[in-house]
């Protein structure tokens, strides 16, 4: 079962600075939103894909199994925009251009966290100048993720169990069928929620104004070189995009 | 007649049941074992929550494989550890009617059954609480009540138990008591062995996936169960400690001595 989403490897993506990957994914998000072709999407999404296994050693299979939250987004993308977009055969492809443009912004968040203790990204954060208490809302929240997901699943299992069955009726019946699950849902959340607050000031959360840290991070040559290449390759996505106007496919009028 | 024939799973290749045959009829059944050795991924194959890998699990003849887990719930009824997980509805009464709602049960019919399922766990006059308002023990015995609306053959409590206090905790095991005299077939998840020792027609012991006991409760306290993280109640350390042998209850053990005093 998934508890975190920090994978424990050695690999080059791992021995990183936060810091870098941090700028490396935001990079990489901001290359991933300046085109749309969908042949570029998919050359971007398979680059990152196999960026994740040579350089994070995270296995194909891993990576797309994490993604697997994402398939019903996916779906709805690619049959929404034939619907709507003319001629229907282009739609369908601006459908798979922004599937694809969704998974890549997945799989970078997730290369992200499966390459970076929590710890190390929160100090990351707080390095680059976001104050401590963003920095732990934001890694508390990407860590219950799977958590919620889990007792997302339990909770459905449970109502399954009094033969509740999503499966049935129009979609208006779906979804009230689902306050079923959404309810329970969001009363265990608010309450691991107070408890995690409970929990956070009784280890003195907030005593004193300045923080200290048990483990620092600092930035070696394989950052400073990372960082330039991740620099140049963002250059370099910018100059194919507005001076070129490679990959980029106009969509209204 | 609730049949497995060598069951066998995986969570993401890692093998959590190995082979586990099993057959239970209208009896109460305890399913014990250590933390993470499988009893909960084991009981959730018996309503089809979980299909098996490889093996049969057949409910009144039904393969599991073949029917959803909602038409399951009409023979297996399963409750969940944490009733809270459950509940969403405004009033105790349309908590316990949404099952049988589900299977389609309407009108007075429906009522009858909400009605007859909250006498079955003394619950008689919570029908328009607010199930987030009850207690610990109350809120067990609703999730229970739920079930039971559902009018299934077989239950499965999942350590219905655990976390209450003693009155609560009581008012349970009344529950299970006169379920079990009801004819209902029960499977009790727990890892409290005086309950066992207390309620158990049958122990099934299950350990790193595998079944390694099957038997009556009295040959069950027998085993060395400090080898599989369990330990033998108090009380039957007593029993043995005095020569009197195996008994259920502190008030067999007085009766018993006071025969051999005598």
């Amino acid at each position: 079962m998934m508890y975190t989403f920090y994978l424990e490897k050695d690999s080059f993506l791992h021995s990183l600075d936060p810091r870098t990957k941090i700028i490396g994914s935001l990079s990489a998000m901001v290359a991933v939103l300046l085109f749309n072709h969908p042949a570029v999407m998919t050359a971007l999404f398979l680059l990152i894909l196999i960026a994740g296994r040579v350089l994070g050693k995270v296995e194909i299979g891993e990576q797309l199994k994490f993604l697997k939250p994402l398939l019903p987004l996916v779906i709805l993308t690619i049959a929404l925009w034939p619907l709507i977009y003319r001629p229907r055969t282009l739609g369908l492809l601006f459908g798979a251009s922004f599937a694809l443009r969704l998974l890549t912004l997945g799989l970078i968040t997730i290369l992200l966290l499966a390459t970076t203790r929590q710890r190390e990204l929160i100090r990351g954060f707080v390095k680059l100048g976001l104050p401590y208490e963003l920095g732990l809302t934001v890694s508390i929240g990407l860590r219950y993720i799977p958590t919620l997901y889990i007792l997302a699943n339990n909770i459905m299992d449970a109502q399954k169990s009094r033969g509740w069955e999503v499966e049935k009726g129009n979609i208006l019946v779906r979804l009230r069928k689902m306050s079923a699950v959404l309810i329970p849902l969001i009363v265990a959340s608010l309450r691991t929620a107070h408890e995690l607050s409970i929990a956070l000031e009784t280890r003195a959360f907030g005593a004193s104004k300045k923080r200290t840290f048990l483990r620092d991070i600092k930035m070696r040559r394989r950052d400073y070189v990372a960082l330039i290449l991740i620099l140049l390759l963002l250059g370099t996505a910018v100059y194919l995009r507005y001076s070129l106007g490679v990959g980029y496919v106009r969509i209204y009028g | 007649m609730i049949e497995v024939r060598n069951l066998h799973f995986a969570y993401d290749g890692r093998e959590v049941l190995k082979g586990i045959d099993f057959a239970m009829g209208r009896e109460l059944v305890a399913l014990v074992g250590p933390n993470g050795s499988g009893k909960t991924t084991f009981a959730k194959h018996l309503n089809g929550l979980l299909k098996p890998v490889k093996g049969k699990v057949l409910v009144d003849g039904m393969d599991t494989k073949e029917h959803t887990v909602a038409e399951l719930s009409r023979v297996v009824g399963y409750v969940f550890q944490n009733p809270e997980h459950m509940f969403f509805e405004e009033t105790v009464f349309d908590e316990v009617a949404f099952g049988p709602r589900n299977l389609g049960i309407e009108g007075e019919e429906l009522r009858k059954r909400v009605e007859w399922a909250l006498k079955a766990v003394n619950m008689k006059g919570y029908e328009s609480r607010s199930p987030y308002s009850l207690s610990g023990g109350e809120k067990q015995r609703l999730a229970i009540a739920c079930i039971l609306a559902m009018k299934p053959k077989y239950l499965i409590l999942d350590e219905p138990t655990t976390g209450l206090d003693a009155r609560s905790e009581r008012s349970v095991v009344n529950v299970l008591k006169s379920l079990r005299e009801m004819g209902h077939g029960i499977l009790l998840i727990t890892h409290d062995m005086g309950l066992v020792l207390e309620l158990a027609e049958r122990v099934v012991l299950i350990h790193g996936g595998e079944k390694v006991f099957d038997g009556p409760v009295t040959d069950f306290f027998s085993l060395p169960l400090t080898n599989y993280g369990l330990s033998k109640p108090e009380l039957l350390n007593l029993a043995e400690e005095t020569g009197v042998g195996f008994v259920r209850t502190v008030e067999e053990l007085v009766g018993a001595l006071e025969v051999k005093l005598r």
